[in-house]
């Protein structure tokens, strides 16, 4: 499982409607519920810290206090999870859109 | 738990730099070929070796490499005739690094194709993970 996918995931309540979403993925029993709203925010906020990770580790790197192969780590590392956080948002804008289209 | 393609990143590039430092070392040998000592009949240098251990992380839950230990080479030194060198004793002896330029190039190219092979997986790794990312979109 992808990592950055995995705690999100596990945060939803299965029994909520996005089930169908994650089905399969979760192994992990859900902890806390939570709305869409505030999945988005986590994936978003993951995103985010792992970015300001990445580009302090460059700014040490050019400071010369980080190693070229840490920089690299960091940066494939942050573009990796952001990646990951823009394709779940596409994905579930997505299927949330489709809810709000059906046809009552 | 950890995604053990996140692991392999983590292991590839502790890879990197166990042998990046031992290029460095291999340079450090290198440069230093011909340094004598600084004194009349001192030490010259002493070629430098470097050992590679296992090391488990539990961030990664897996066995990355790390430098062991930077030694000293014990091999005597190579004593040359030179009676005109600063570092000459009372018989105008030089001793001289136990370098071998030789060995050491073959050391650096072992390094540059380790090196080379860890890339390699960091390169196949992301590859792995992002052609998976890329199964959410479209």
């Amino acid at each position: 499982m992808i990592p950055a996918i995995g705690p999100i995931l596990s945060a939803v309540d299965p029994s909520s409607a996005l089930d169908v979403v994650t089905k399969g993925a979760t192994g992990a029993s859900a902890s806390t519920p939570t709305d869409f709203g505030q999945m988005l925010t986590q994936v978003a906020t993951d995103a985010v810290s792992s970015l300001q990770k990445g580009e302090a580790t460059a700014i040490s790197g050019v400071q010369g206090k980080a190693s070229v192969q840490q920089v690299v780590e960091a940066v494939m590392n942050a573009q990796e999870n952001l990646q990951t956080a823009i394709a779940i948002r596409d994905k579930l804008v997505a299927a949330y859109q489709e809810v709000s289209r059906m046809a009552i | 738990m950890i995604d053990p393609l996140q692991a392999s990143l983590s292991i590839a590039s502790s890879g990197l730099e166990a042998q990046s430092a031992r290029i460095r070392v291999v340079s450090e040998n290198m440069a230093n070929s011909e340094s004598t000592g600084a004194t009349a009949g001192a030490a010259p240098y002493a070629r430098k070796t470097i050992t590679f251990e296992g090391e488990m992380s539990r961030a990664v839950g897996a066995e990355l490499v790390k430098v062991k230990n930077i030694g000293t080479d014990r091999t005597p030194f190579r004593i040359e005739h030179d009676p005109g060198n600063p570092a000459a004793d009372q018989n105008g002896d030089v001793k001289l690094p136990n370098v071998n330029v030789l060995v050491e190039m073959a050391d650096m190219r072992e390094a540059n194709r380790s090196y080379e092979a860890n890339l390699q997986i960091l390169k196949q790794t992301q590859g792995l993970v992002s052609m998976t990312i890329d199964l959410l979109k479209g």
